[in-house]
């Protein structure tokens, strides 16, 4: 007997245009049409959601890009799979190619580990299985109850580089900062290009910042007895007179160096997101004087907040090649430097192979362990 | 008071003064900052460990991201060992779209009322509130409406909207007499404000003397502040469950009730374990 196998709908949970293109691209691909809700605020700033057709039984995708807005990006999507749970929709996952705060998974001191808060409410809200795209950190995927496919557009970011940069085999692929470091020797390993490491920042980066509390308290004994004698009355006193807990040194931070030779090259710089400029363009300054001759960035999220178009305008750096993933339209007309390579196939092509219950391991084929 | 501590989000800051300063207590230090991404970020600068905390945020102006600053505090302050996390919610965000019944929640929640201190506005700020007629602007409210015309001892009235064809405008009707007196309207909550504009013609049209519309939540979005300066109301009294400041600047007619008594009060009561259903009918002082 042949069971007709109950069909996808696609909805896009995005209220703007410019979040939505990449929604339209990828049900052109698809050959399917996107589903017919309205999503919108109203006056007094909340969301609003309407699905205009019926969900009972159906597998769901929701694709959400996150734009400017953040909060709104997240509770537009929370509110969306919740109509479709309520509608009983038999799976509902959420496309979300650049997964928003995941720069925030680590704890800070009295922080909160947004990531994790984030990936309660998107079970509870009713998604059962996730489609993004290079998360910050792997480990982000243990924060979910269900299945998170963690695709990668280094594939696409790759291609770029061997078509469109003139004279690749002349470049060498350039980290940042140590931690971009595994990244960056996936690249390279790929292309068959040298690596570089550039190290020391002037400031250290906010979203690194290492949980900064101490336990029990360093409080130095100054009394001169150690041992059993308690200083009286003051309320400073060590918790275990006795134990002398060495002061932490802070890190001195050395000037910029680059490990690695780019003297006469091009500087491939890559990066998962990129953000706050300013750290790129102090490297791309750093390599320029290094003897590099051409500076291109390569990052697959770009957020490019600030007024980061006019910074990336006036520095050295020659091109910063970015994905679709987040939409960057009003960036790109602010400076011609910023290229975009289109990922909507990846995403497509998961969408079908989750629908169709295929593997996805062609999607993973040219994957290193470090990417 | 040992072991409590209040925060404030940046959505009311000064109701959160003025809770504090009525308990007695500092606010608590927290830094919450956005990034440049538009990402929320929340520090809570003390240590809440072991400690009753109280969390005081409103759902208006942009409500999802005070919304997100809430639930990341609220994250924060229970992996920092807190004891107990109340979060106070004076306009509760998404209430029109689900009905905020207790039934909904799996927590516990304690639905107060504004009505105490609406009473005392009104027999403080109306000369003529023995002789008033209190009015509700839609047929749902009537219940509201029936309880303080019921404690004040006056009449009450309300209007419905009729529809007479499927195409017709709906026509507004006044159920009740308001010839000769002072009306009040009285609604819990004020958005775009059409409702209200049309109920205040209505009941002078039907010979109101003066007309007094009494909210408990004053959104005020889009046109509200234009419809409300163009007509014809003695007073428009709100409580500053959501800030008014800015909005009186351009609204002279707008008055506020202030009831951080009222949750300072709460709060006391449910960090000492003591009854809160007092303040269903008093007003403390």
């Amino acid at each position: 007997m042949n069971v007709a196998k109950s069909g996808y709908r696609v909805f896009s949970a995005n209220s703007t245009a410019a979040s939505t293109e990449l929604a339209k691209k990828i049900t052109e691909r698809l050959g399917v049409d996107l589903g017919k809700s309205v999503v919108y605020q109203e006056s007094n700033r909340e969301t609003r959601v309407d699905v205009k057709e019926s969900v009972r039984g159906q597998t769901i995708f929701i694709i959400q890009t996150v734009p400017r807005d953040v909060n709104t990006a997240i509770m537009e999507l929370l509110v969306m799979a919740y109509a479709l749970k309520t509608s009983c929709a038999k799976n509902i996952i959420g496309v979300i190619p650049y997964f928003p705060y995941s720069k925030q998974c680590k704890m800070r001191k009295r922080g909160s580990i947004v990531c994790k808060l984030l990936a309660s409410m998107l079970a509870k809200a009713g998604l059962t299985h996730i489609i993004t795209m290079d998360l910050h950190q792997k480990e982000i995927q243990g924060f979910f109850s269900f299945p998170v496919d963690n695709l990668r557009a280094s594939p696409f970011l790759l291609q770029y580089i061997q078509e469109e940069v003139p004279d690749y085999r002349n470049a060498i692929i350039v980290a940042k900062s140590p931690s971009a470091a595994k990244r960056a020797q996936s690249y390279a390993e790929r292309l068959r290009l040298g690596l570089a490491v550039m190290h020391g920042e002037a400031q250290c980066s906010e979203s690194d910042m290492a949980d900064g509390r101490h336990s029990p308290p360093c409080v130095r004994n100054t009394s001169g007895h150690p041992g059993l004698e308690l200083p009286s009355g003051s309320k400073q006193q060590a918790p275990f007179p006795g134990i002398e807990l060495p002061i932490m040194m802070a890190k001195e931070k050395p000037p910029i160096t680059v490990v690695g030779d780019v003297g006469g090259r091009i500087a491939i710089i890559v990066d998962d997101i990129i953000d706050d400029v300013e750290d790129f363009v102090a490297a791309a300054e750093i390599l320029k004087e290094r003897g590099a001759y051409k500076i291109y960035i390569m990052a697959t999220h770009g957020l490019l907040s600030a007024d980061a178009p006019r910074l990336i305008e006036e520095s050295a750096i020659d091109e910063v090649v970015v994905t679709n993933t987040v939409p960057h339209e009003v960036q790109k007309l602010q400076c011609p430097k910023i290229k975009t390579v289109d990922v909507s196939m990846i995403l497509a092509e998961a969408i079908r192979r989750i629908h169709n219950g295929e593997s996805m391991a062609y999607l993973f084929r040219n994957i290193t362990v470090d990417d | 008071m040992p072991n409590i501590k209040i925060f404030s989000g940046s959505s009311h800051p000064d109701l959160g003064q003025k809770i504090s300063d009525r308990l007695g207590l500092e606010l608590g230090k927290v830094v919450t900052k956005k990034f440049s991404n538009q990402e929320t970020c929340v520090e809570i600068g003390e240590s809440v460990r072991g400690e009753d905390v109280y969390i005081v945020q409103s759902g208006c102006g942009e409500i999802n991201d005070n919304l997100m600053e809430l639930l990341i505090m609220i994250n924060a302050c229970k992996i920092a060992s807190a004891s107990r996390v109340t979060a106070v919610i004076p306009c509760f965000p998404y209430a029109r779209q689900d009905k905020k019944d207790k039934g909904f929640f799996d927590i516990p929640v304690d639905n107060l009322y504004a009505e105490p201190a609406v009473l005392k506005w009104i027999k403080e700020n109306i000369n003529e509130w023995k002789n008033c007629t209190i009015v509700s602007p839609d047929a749902g409210g009537a219940k509201r409406v029936t309880s303080i015309a019921d404690r004040l001892n006056v009449d009450f009235a309300l209007i419905h909207k009729e529809r007479k064809k499927a195409n017709e405008v709906d026509r507004m009707v006044l159920v009740g007499d308001v010839k000769d007196r002072v009306a009040i309207l009285v609604d819990d909550m004020a958005d775009t404000c059409g409702t209200i504009c049309h109920a205040a013609d209505k009941l002078v049209s039907a010979g109101a003397t003066k007309v007094y519309a009494i909210l408990t939540h004053g959104i005020f979005s889009g046109p509200a502040i234009t419809r409300i300066n163009n007509a014809c109301f003695e007073a428009v009294v709100v409580t500053n469950t959501i800030p008014q400041e800015d909005k009186m600047k351009h609204c002279s007619k707008i008055q506020v009730i202030d009831i951080s008594m009222i949750l300072a009060e709460a709060i006391r009561r449910t960090h000492n374990g003591e009854s809160v259903s007092y303040l269903f009918s008093h007003v403390p002082l």
